[in-house]
């Protein structure tokens, strides 16, 4: 008789288990067809590890630095962990959690991310959270990261934040509810399209310009962490038009780089020795860059990375080249597909890229 | 009984206990959309211009702009766009479509707050305007009412900003 009440009780704890986790599979956004940038975290461990480079920042480090020419031109192989505007802090960490499963020889980190002290806003904490795995590296990203309504519990269980998403589900939430294609290149994520800078912005007036407590404080830790393993850091701020970089947080980098013996390199005030033009390398007017863009800026930092730290060129070893050469064959299929949806829509459709008639000024 | 009580968990579940929409596709923010001027405006040629007011109706009122600037926020969080008349520039964010005024910023002392306080003014301007009800960041003076901000840089005892802007709670 116990016995029996007991194997039905686990029966229905198992089948309320089951039923939740593949409620909470259907129901979680699949970032496959639009907003991608949603899948750029979670891609990653998926891949054979080992990287010598490894970056980390928000979106202006996905869109400049392609892995494949880092591979192509230098024998190096990279990996960039970053998502849509990623907090210091959920750069620190996931840099954190990525040490557990490598160690590489670099790790690179884009500074505009110094500009925020606290945390924004959900929809980019969960583009960085959602994808990662459950670790004590999440678990901490999460509490930095919260702004004042959400709840950690939503972030161990997004079922209870995406319930209500039952009535926007579509074919592709089943297609992609257990398994999605590849997207990305190593956490590089591919434009072809072009928007050349007509105006940028001037920089608005700000009451503050020192950065903050609590972005320092992950500098620091960051610094700290990579210290402690052996491993080179050096930061950038990436040639990105706008946001606004400004001359007194331009100071503020040079001197911490200074104080802590870190490399640090300003791309703004090297567009023309990396051959970026803004008529042709931007897929925004200025804010990203695009794959012309990405390429010019790894052949150029590419070698900047063996020069100064003496980074092997690893082409000769024969499975890493074959793995290598699939994701080379991946980025060109992709690109050629882009190049003919380009032709073929004028825009991106495939990834939610708007028609440039509907952003035209009336 | 087992079977029951799994139906109302799954009810709860999907029908009951949070939180709105999917985060990442956004939701309009308190006070986006409401058109009647609310908090502080500014008044150009007569046309009023309140934080998180509807930007259509604005945009026909004043005109082409001299200079237009527009950005996708990162992962399509919406479209910012920058235009920029005589004397200022009208910052839009967008939600479900539909663009809101978020800031309105100064550039030169050709146009003036409601109340009367240009670029150039000082300090003992802005206090007789708008009181000692402020919020001082070093020398940024920020007055909020009802969903805007406008705040006031002062440098060698002189306004050398002034902002609009749309406070999102």
């Amino acid at each position: 008789m116990f016995k029996k009440r007991f194997l039905t009780a686990v029966a229905v704890i198992l089948i309320m288990t089951g039923t939740l986790y593949l409620l909470e599979r259907l129901l979680m956004p699949k970032h496959v067809s639009a907003i991608v940038e949603g899948s750029l975290i979670e891609e990653y461990y998926k891949e054979e590890k080992g990287h010598d480079v490894i970056f980390v920042g928000d979106c202006e480090v996905y869109e400049s630095f392609s892995p494949i020419t880092l591979w192509e031109h230098y024998g190096i192989t990279s990996y960039i962990r970053g998502s849509a505007q990623q907090l210091i802090w959920q750069s620190y960490y996931l840099l954190e959690e990525t040490l557990k499963y490598e160690k590489p020889e670099v790790v690179v980190f884009n500074v505009l991310a110094m500009q925020y002290d606290q945390p924004q806003k959900e929809a980019y904490n969960r583009m960085a959270l959602d994808g990662m795995r459950m670790s004590l590296s999440k678990f901490k990203s999460i509490r930095a990261s919260m702004i004042e309504d959400e709840k950690f519990i939503e972030y161990l269980f997004p079922l209870l934040r995406y319930h209500s998403r039952w009535s926007e589900l579509t074919a592709e939430d089943l297609r992609y509810m257990f398994r999605k294609g590849k997207l990305f290149h190593n956490g590089y994520y591919m434009r072809v399209d072009v928007k050349p800078v007509e105006t940028v912005p001037r920089g608005r007036k700000l009451a503050d310009y020192q950065f903050g407590k609590n972005a320092y404080y992950y500098l620091d830790r960051m610094v700290e962490l990579c210290k402690e393993s052996d491993i080179e850091l050096v930061l950038i701020k990436v040639p990105s038009l706008y946001p606004y970089w400004y001359d007194e947080w331009e100071a503020q980098m040079e001197d911490y780089a200074q104080r802590h013996g870190l490399m640090y390199i300003n791309f703004l005030e090297l567009i023309e020795e990396v051959g970026i033009d803004f008529a042709q390398d931007t897929y925004d007017a200025g804010l990203h860059l695009n794959v012309t863009g990405a390429e010019k800026m790894s052949v150029y930092f590419g070698k900047v990375l063996q020069n100064t730290f003496g980074l092997e060129d690893r082409r000769n070893e024969v499975d890493l080249s074959r793995a290598w050469q699939q994701k080379a064959d991946f980025y060109y299929r992709m690109k050629e597909d882009q190049y003919r949806e380009l032709e073929e829509y004028g825009y991106l459709k495939s990834l939610g890229a708007r028609p440039p008639e509907s952003t035209a000024v009336d | 009984m087992k079977r029951l009580s799994l139906i109302i968990l799954l009810s709860l579940l999907l029908t009951g206990c949070s939180s709105g929409a999917d985060p990442v596709s956004g939701e309009a923010p308190e006070g986006a959309g409401d058109n009647g001027p609310a908090g502080y405006v500014f008044e150009n040629g007569g046309v009023a211009i309140a934080m998180h007011g509807e930007v259509e109706p604005i945009l026909q009122a004043l005109g082409d702009a001299m200079e237009y600037f527009e950005a996708e926020s990162c992962a399509f969080q919406g479209m910012e766009k920058i235009f920029t008349y005589s004397g200022f520039e009208l910052h839009t964010y967008e939600m479900e479509g539909v663009d809101f005024v978020a800031a309105l910023v100064f550039l030169d002392d050709s146009v003036s707050t409601k109340e009367g306080v240009y670029l150039f003014s000082g300090l003992e301007d802005i206090l007789s305007a708008y009181g000692d009800g402020y919020t001082k960041t070093n020398d940024m003076y920020s007055y909020d009412l009802d969903g805007s901000r406008l705040s006031f840089l002062i440098e060698n005892d002189e306004v050398t900003s002034i902002e609009y802007l749309a406070v999102t709670e």
